[in-house]
């Protein structure tokens, strides 16, 4: 197969298995204290800062960051343990995410130094929460039509104009980082003209406007930006460079274990009712989604190994991104040929709950970080056909 | 170069001098290959040397059979390299001659009992049918898995003079039955855990023929998909068929990623290995329908054809995937093994088992 989809098997890390049994031990105490409840696709809806704070105090956070960023210095194989541990556990881990998982190694990779030590420590520990500004009321998969525009002022400060959506946990975040044109669309070069600016979500001019989603939760917000001033050394990395800058982060944003956990409390669910009926198609079914699991672990091993050896494969972290959120999808499917069983977010079952949840966020799922559609055209390209 | 692309280069050397044919009765399968296989001593590979093999690792035997499975090859090397060589080697039994095919059945119905021949212990005569023998009639020696008074029994007997059914799976590879009646055979008794071993190593064997003839379909597609040209364009060029190539890769890249990581487990003598051998076959198992009918659809007609070569790996995945246990055995096995520790265990032994 084309070399650019194939990585390397991942080595084993007895360190990824030591801080593991560390945060089993934590969540079954935090379960046990009643200090969270478990659901489905939490790296989106379970916004819990007192909870990060926790993550942040036990080093789980920026954990492979330079320390003096307030990091840890692990390896990637060892944070693929705990974010994979917390989001099969469906803890809530929504405030923090975005941060932790691509924020900060953009910050790390493009931002200044003042910016770094300003920053980093504050997401390490816990206390600093980050959006995503890329999507835009009229931009969606094509995302260098964005309009959203910052121009220089007299103090050679950024003036910013335009709007941003589905910027996810916007009312509970600090800072975004803003994908915006800072020159005027070239329809020749239609990449070039981007830049990336650090914006404290506090500023005036700023408004959040909560879009609710099929549940009636509010995760997602319309970010608008009304004449706001943003200090002229918060550019991230270089002007004009922003669409290398954003496509640089997508092996952070697409490979990791949320492209193929975020319902895997309703699997677990379900493992409870197959154990309680050992109906011998439902134990099949179990089986069948196990194996789709534990090759999509495999696939994004390898890339949190690829990551730790200094690699950026975008491709097979689309690969990852397309295979595992039609699994998360599946799941739903799979488990109610078998059960018979009414989804209701006010079942008496857990079982009913958790399918009712993961069914009004499904159609996330393939949506997120990149539609499907996109990332095989990205795939694609990887076999060589673009 | 590592040892494994060296062997892979001189099993592609080979495969050069034998295309892929259709397999019939009267050409159930590819002596020429296997000989000069056999000559260049990779039928023996990943077998010690002291016990007549020659020597090498796991990861040597099993490059050998991505490469002889990508290339349709018609030869009983997964048979004997990763199943039926091991087993008799670690039973402690003498090793028929490497350059002689050996192959390997579950024997349900197959009785063992134990004999005294003047011969000492580890004497069998076996007696019952053996149904579904991979290149039964073709094998040499069959070493099978017996029921025994004391338990289960590694049986391995020479089936040379007995004839086998001429049934065959749907790529025309031999599948028949043998009977066996008071056959004399040297064997040894198995503990259970010996039995789900060798039973997940069979699967495991298949997992690595589907994971690499998946990989040549997707090769041949992509390359089919770049030289066909309509509308004026190669097929690859239209969306309709990026996003059909782009769904194969991913159900590729999945049963690779995991296959591998049970190849790993079972070198690694790891416990899970039997419950990462189930995963690696129902996974590659599920790929088979995606990666064969979207193959069939991007290639049309021509594909439909026996003149075309596509039919040597998609026949063979038809029939790969279930095999050596179906999909529906091994989900099952895959999920009780993860209950084991009740409903709470299932994800510690996710993380566990691979």
């Amino acid at each position: 197969m084309s070399s650019s989809l194939t990585l390397a098997p991942a080595p084993r890390s007895e360190a990824a298995e030591a801080v593991r049994a560390e945060v089993r031990e934590f969540l079954a105490a935090e379960l046990a204290a009643g200090s969270f409840e478990t659901h489905v696709d939490t790296w989106l809806s379970g916004v819990d800062p007192d909870f990060s704070k926790k993550l942040g105090d036990r080093g789980w956070l920026g954990m492979t960051w330079p320390k003096q960023y307030g990091g840890h210095e692990r390896s990637a194989m060892e944070r693929y343990a705990v974010t994979e541990e917390l989001l099969a556990a469906g803890a809530p881990v929504a405030a923090h995410w975005i941060a932790d998982r691509q924020s900060g190694p953009n910050l790390l990779t493009y931002g200044t130094e003042k910016q770094r030590q300003e920053i980093l420590p504050r997401i390490a520990a816990g206390e600093c929460f980050f959006v995503i500004g890329m999507s835009e009321p009229d931009s969606g998969s094509d995302l260098a039509s964005i309009r959203t525009k910052a121009t220089r002022n007299g103090d050679d400060d950024w003036v910013v104009n335009g709007a941003k959506v589905w910027t996810s946990n916007a009312h509970a975040s600090h800072y975004g980082i803003v994908l915006v044109r800072t020159a005027p669309l070239d329809t020749s070069n239609r990449h070039a003209g981007m830049s990336q600016l650090l914006i404290d979500l506090s500023l005036p001019g700023i408004t959040v406007n909560p879009i609710r989603i099929l549940d009636g939760g509010h995760h997602f917000n319309e970010v608008v930006f009304e004449d706001v001033v943003v200090p002229g050394d918060m550019l991230l990395g270089e002007e004009g460079n922003g669409w290398h800058q954003v496509t640089a982060e997508l092996a952070f944003e697409r490979s990791g274990p949320e492209r193929f956990l975020s319902t895997y409390p309703l699997v677990a669910e379900f493992a409870r009712r197959v154990a309680d009926s050992g109906d011998p198609a439902a134990l099949a079914t179990l089986g069948r989604l196990s194996a789709r699991l534990l090759a999509l672990r495999q696939m994004s091993l390898r890339i949190a190994a690829a990551l730790d050896r200094g690699e950026l494969p975008n491709i097979p972290a689309a690969l990852v991104k397309d295979v595992g959120t039609t699994f998360e999808g599946d799941v739903i499917e799979e488990i109610r040929r078998v059960v018979d069983v009414t989804p209701s977010l006010d079942s008496p079952d857990a079982l009913g709950r958790a399918l009712a949840e993961a069914q009004l966020h499904q159609p996330g799922f393939t949506l997120r970080g990149g539609t499907n559609e996109i990332l095989k055209g990205i795939v694609a390209r990887g076999l060589g056909l673009r | 170069m590592s040892d494994q692309d060296l062997v892979v280069e001189t099993v592609r050397d080979i495969l050069t001098g034998f295309e892929p044919f259709v397999l019939t009765a009267e050409r159930r399968w590819d002596p020429g290959l296997w000989s000069a296989l056999a000559e260049a001593g990779l039928t023996g590979v990943g077998l010690p040397e002291e016990s007549g093999g020659s020597g090498g690792e796991l990861a040597d035997a099993v490059a050998i059979v991505r490469t002889l499975a990508a290339g349709a090859g018609a030869v009983p090397v997964a048979e004997q390299l990763l199943v039926a060589g091991p087993a008799v080697v670690a039973a402690d039994l003498d090793l028929p001659p490497v350059d002689e095919p050996l192959t390997f059945a579950l024997g349900p119905a197959v009785t063992a009992h134990a004999s005294d021949d003047g011969d000492g212990p580890g004497r069998f005569t076996l007696s019952g049918t053996v149904t579904d023998v991979a290149w039964g009639g073709v094998a040499r020696h069959l070493v099978v898995l017996a029921a025994g008074a004391a338990g289960p029994v590694l049986g391995l007997v020479d089936v040379s003079g007995i004839q086998a059914t001429s049934a065959s799976n749907l790529a025309g590879e031999p599948r028949g039955s043998l009977v066996l009646d008071d056959v004399p055979a040297s064997g040894a008794l198995l503990t259970s855990a010996q039995v789900e071993g060798l039973k997940a190593r069979y699967a495991l064997a298949r997992s690595v023929q589907l994971a690499a003839a998946l990989e040549q379909v997707l090769a041949w597609t992509v390359q089919y998909a770049g030289e066909r040209q309509q509308f004026g364009r190669p097929l690859g060029k239209f969306q309709a068929i990026q996003m059909e190539l782009a769904e194969m890769a991913g159900e590729v890249t999945a049963v690779t990623a995991l296959t591998d990581a049970a190849v790993q487990s079972l070198e690694h003598g790891d416990p899970g290995f039997p419950l990462a051998a189930a995963a690696a076959k129902v996974r590659a198992g599920a790929a088979v329908e995606v990666v064969a009918r979207l193959a069939h659809q991007v290639h049309g007609a021509i594909g439909f054809t026996q003149e075309h070569k596509l039919h040597h790996l998609t026949r063979r995945l038809w029939s790969w995937r279930d095999e050596a246990g179906s999909d529906l055995a091994w989900s099952r096995v895959l999920a009780a093994g993860l209950l084991a520790d009740g409903p709470d265990g299932v994800w510690p032994a996710l993380t566990r088992i691979v």
